[in-house]
This record gives structure tokens, C-alpha cells and sequence, in this order.
């Protein structure tokens, strides 16, 4: 040591300038990509407005985008590849002195992360309290049929309205939870030396990297698997839906699938959205207005007609769908950085020189689940 | 790697299981009927250590080396959280209209 320098750790500041032999960090891959984000992000702005096509022909300034994105990811990886953990550039001044600066930059990286998520969060906390309620205002009787109302219906009255309709996003839970432990395992298998791994696992010295290469990218190849299951429910829950086995039908309410989201009417277009719920026909073989709410009250004394409420739900709709679509787009994220690190790992790409790498890429998969924690209850529960 | 255990065992894997239960809880105490003001009290309830779960020991924010600076670090845009949350998410959407007249500026009527 010398000075505030960490001479004995390395010999210059910045590393060695050869992508073929080490440094993981002056790439400009990076500067390549944000500029592709932008062009696509500007195009893709310019092709919908308020959910109409109006610009058919920003969709080469997206493709060419897109192509940007690609060719700087491809420049990294290939700048990556070759990374054997020879060389990690380490802070030399307070307050990170010693401590790995791609660490650092990550942690960095994900407050902002978190700064993103918390004007996502509190821009829903401000609607739900703002916004009456949809089944409260149904309850208080002030409104009336043919007119439309604005009111917030947070998704969890549909989502966990039954069992069935909760599945996808339960499951995601845990399938986020699990990734996270998988992911952990990998950076386990890849950190452990060569001597523990034989002796753990029984082998032979020389079938240590062999053996755990296989290993690594199993499982980080579950993590990738996991995070395709996150949003194929996704996209099931939105929009597809599911039908329910016959013997499960009863506990449906007699019903023989699940609809999406998109076809309950659970949209961001949706002005005069109507649930079920909202119907005061006594008839109606969801007819459930207590007796001692003010609409019970109205109905009975003839001074409300009844019929069915129409609601205006785009704001809260969007706030459900930019929060739960922000987070997916960062598991899709996560999900194209994992392709990468597991394609590496099968080819002996990871060990205990260079697992840091495993456990940098974990911080940011470990935050996306972070995220969701607070996603589900908030969103999908409550 | 940690250098610590819970309970004598691998701290990843009984995190791992913790969560696991955690949210078993979470989603079966959406499933039974109780009143929304003891649901909403459990969800936040099982959130907060769910988070504190994932960030210490999955994050490696409790028990490594460079634990302390990389909280402060986590920590710090903690201040920005709590002026979003409090001061825009839990303000009214008539707030600038029905403010007091002791705190609007002399134009507004």
C-alpha cells in the first residue's frame, strides 16, 4: 500500500486495455446500448397514443433500435467471455477503499432501481387512498345507472376474488423466491476451490471444472427457467387466462375457466368497466349488497333504482399495469443477462476466480425479487 | 461466502425455507376471512421481514467484510423514499385546493 493506492493490488488504476486478456470494465458495450435504448425508446413513444396507432413508421426507428440494443450486448458478452477473474478493479479511496468497484456500481445501481420503483409505489399509494373506492362507492348508492363514475378497483378484487384467479401470481412468488436460492447455489458451486469441490462431490481433481461447469449452469440455467415461468403466468394472467379441470369447476363458481385480466375488462381503455359485483339486480346470482349498507338502504326504500354501476378504473389500472409491467420488464432484463451467464458457464466459464461475477448479476436478481415482495401483497392481495 | 450460520445450519438455506413459509402465510391469509384491517396488518407484517430477509442474507448486506458501507450505501436514498412516499403518496388529491388559508400564497383564492 501506498498512499491512498492500492499499488500492491494492482498495478495501474484503470487495468489492463485488453478485452482478450481480463478487464471486465472499460467497455464502451454499454455507451452502444443506452444509445440504442434511446433511439427505440423515443420511436417506440411515437408509434401509440392513448392506445392508437399513429405512427406506423417509427417501427424501423424501433427495429433499428433494437438492433443497436442487440449488437451492443453482443460486443460485451464477447468482451466478457474471455474474463477469467484475473483482474478486479477494487476502490482506492473512502469510503469504498478495497472494496470491488463493480460491487460498488451495482449497489449504486439498484438505489436508483429503487428510486424508479418507489415513485411507481407511491404514485399507487396516492391513487388508492386519493380515489374512492369502486365497491364503496357501489355500497354508498351514489350513482346511477347509464351515468359513468370514476373509482379506483385495485386488481386484487379480481386477483384474489378465488383461488384460481390468485394461482399465477402465488406461484410466480414462489417461483421468484426458489430463482433467488438457485442462484445463490450457483455462486456456491462456482466459489468453492477446486480441493473442497473433489472432496464435496467426491471426483477426482482433474473432473473438477468439467463437473462444475454442469453444475453452475444448471443452475443458473433453473434461474433462467424460473424467470420464463414468472412471465409466462404473467402473460396468462393478463391476458390468456385458464381453463379449470372439470372436478375444480364447482369451486369456480360453476364456471369452467379462469379469465384474463384483459377479459374481465380490467383495462387501461376501459371507461365504463363493469364486475360482476357491481350489479344490484337480486337476482343476480352475485346479488351480495348487505343489508346494512346505504345502497340496501336506498333500494329498499325505492330511492335508488338500483341496475348496474359503470366504472372509469384507467387510473388504477395503469397503476397496476406500469408497477407489475415495470418489474416484468426487469425479470425479462434479468432473464437475457442470465441466458448469457448460463450459455458461459456450460463452457467453463465461471470458477473461483471470477464467481464474483455469479454474485454482482445475483444482487440484481435478488432485487427484482426485492421488488416483488412488495408488489405482491400490495397488488395482487390487498 | 457467509461466515456465519442460523441455527447451526447454512444461513442461504434456511433464509430459503423462511421465505417459503413466509409467503405460505401471506397468501393463506388472503384466503380466509378476516376483516381487510388484520389482512393488510399481516401482509406488511410478513413484507417487512421478507425484505429484511432477502437484503441481509441473499444481498449479503449482514455478515460479509463490506457489509456496513454497502447498508449505508442501500441506505442512503432512504431519505428520498420517505419524501415520495409520505409527502406525494399519502398527501390528498384536494390537498392544494383545500389547504388552509394560513399556508396558501396570497393569490389563491
Amino acid at each position: 500500500m501506498s498512499g491512498d493506492h492500492d499499488y500492491e493490488h494492482h498495478i495501474e488504476p484503470w487495468g489492463p486495455h485488453d478485452w482478450s486478456h481480463g478487464a471486465p470494465h472499460n467497455s464502451f458495450a454499454p455507451l452502444v446500448m443506452s444509445i440504442g435504448f434511446g433511439v427505440f425508446l423515443y420511436t417506440f413513444a411515437n408509434i401509440f397514443v392513448m392506445g392508437e396507432l399513429v405512427d406506423i413508421s417509427s417501427m424501423a426507428g424501433v427495429m433499428l433500435g433494437f438492433i443497436i440494443i442487440t449488437l451492443g450486448l453482443m460486443i460485451w458478452w464477447r468482451q466478457d467471455m474471455s474474463f477469467d477473474g484475473v483482474y478486479e478493479p477494487k476502490g482506492v479511496g473512502a469510503p469504498f477503499r478495497n472494496i470491488d468497484l463493480r460491487k460498488v456500481a451495482m449497489w449504486i445501481f439498484l438505489m436508483s432501481e429503487m428510486m424508479v420503483f418507489t415513485s411507481l409505489f407511491s404514485t399507487y399509494i396516492r391513487y388508492r387512498l386519493g380515489i374512492q373506492n369502486c365497491e364503496e362507492l357501489f355500497l354508498s348508492g351514489e350513482w346511477v345507472e347509464g351515468t359513468t363514475v370514476t373509482c379506483f378497483e385495485p386488481a386484487a378484487h379480481l386477483i384474489a376474488s378465488s383461488w384460481f384467479h390468485l394461482a399465477p401470481g402465488a406461484v410466480n412468488t414462489f417461483a421468484l423466491i426458489i430463482s433467488s436460492f438457485t442462484i445463490v447455489l450457483a455462486l456456491k458451486t462456482a466459489k468453492m476451490s477446486n480441493k473442497k469441490y473433489a472432496k464435496k462431490y467426491n471426483i477426482d481433481k482433474s473432473d473438477v471444472d468439467a463437473h462444475r461447469s454442469r453444475k453452475v449452469g444448471v443452475f443458473l440455467g433453473s434461474t433462467l427457467f424460473l424467470a420464463t415461468l414468472f412471465l409466462t403466468l404473467k402473460l396468462i394472467e393478463w391476458f390468456i387466462g385458464f381453463p379449470t379441470p372439470g372436478p375444480l369447476t364447482e369451486l369456480n363458481h360453476g364456471y369452467d375457466s379462469i379469465k384474463s385480466l384483459y377479459s374481465e375488462g380490467y383495462t387501461i381503455h376501459a371507461a365504463a368497466y363493469t364486475n360482476v359485483h357491481y350489479d344490484a339486480d337480486p337476482t343476480s346470482k352475485y346479488f351480495h349488497i348487505p343489508a346494512d349498507s346505504a345502497l340496501a338502504m336506498m333500494m329498499d326504500a325505492g330511492t335508488h333504482p338500483g341496475g348496474v354501476m359503470m366504472a372509469d378504473i384507467r387510473v388504477s389500472a395503469s397503476t397496476f399495469y406500469v408497477t407489475t409491467g415495470t418489474h416484468g420488464v426487469h425479470v425479462f432484463a434479468g432473464m437475457v443477462g442470465l441466458s448469457y451467464m448460463t450459455f458461459k458457464a456450460l463452457r467453463g466459464g465461471y470458477g473461483p476466480s471470477n464467481a464474483v461475477s455469479i454474485e454482482y448479476f445475483g444482487l440484481y436478481w435478488h432485487f427484482v425479487d426485492l421488488v416483488w415482495v412488495l408488489v405482491f401483497p400490495f397488488f395482487y392481495l390487498f | 461466502m457467509a461466515g456465519y450460520t442460523i441455527l447451526g445450519r447454512d444461513p442461504y438455506w434456511m433464509n430459503f425455507w423462511g421465505l417459503m413459509i413466509l409467503t405460505a402465510i401471506e397468501v393463506i391469509a388472503v384466503g380466509v376471512e378476516i376483516s381487510k384491517a388484520i389482512t393488510m396488518s399481516i401482509l406488511i407484517g410478513i413484507a417487512i421481514p421478507k425484505f429484511i430477509m432477502i437484503a441481509a442474507i441473499f444481498m449479503h448486506l449482514y455478515g460479509d467484510a463490506d457489509s456496513k458501507i454497502l447498508t449505508m450505501t442501500a441506505l442512503f436514498p432512504a431519505f428520498f423514499i420517505i419524501v415520495m412516499v409520505f409527502f406525494i403518496g399519502l398527501t390528498s388529491p384536494g390537498a392544494p385546493t383545500e389547504l388552509p388559508a394560513w399556508c396558501r400564497p396570497p393569490s389563491w383564492l
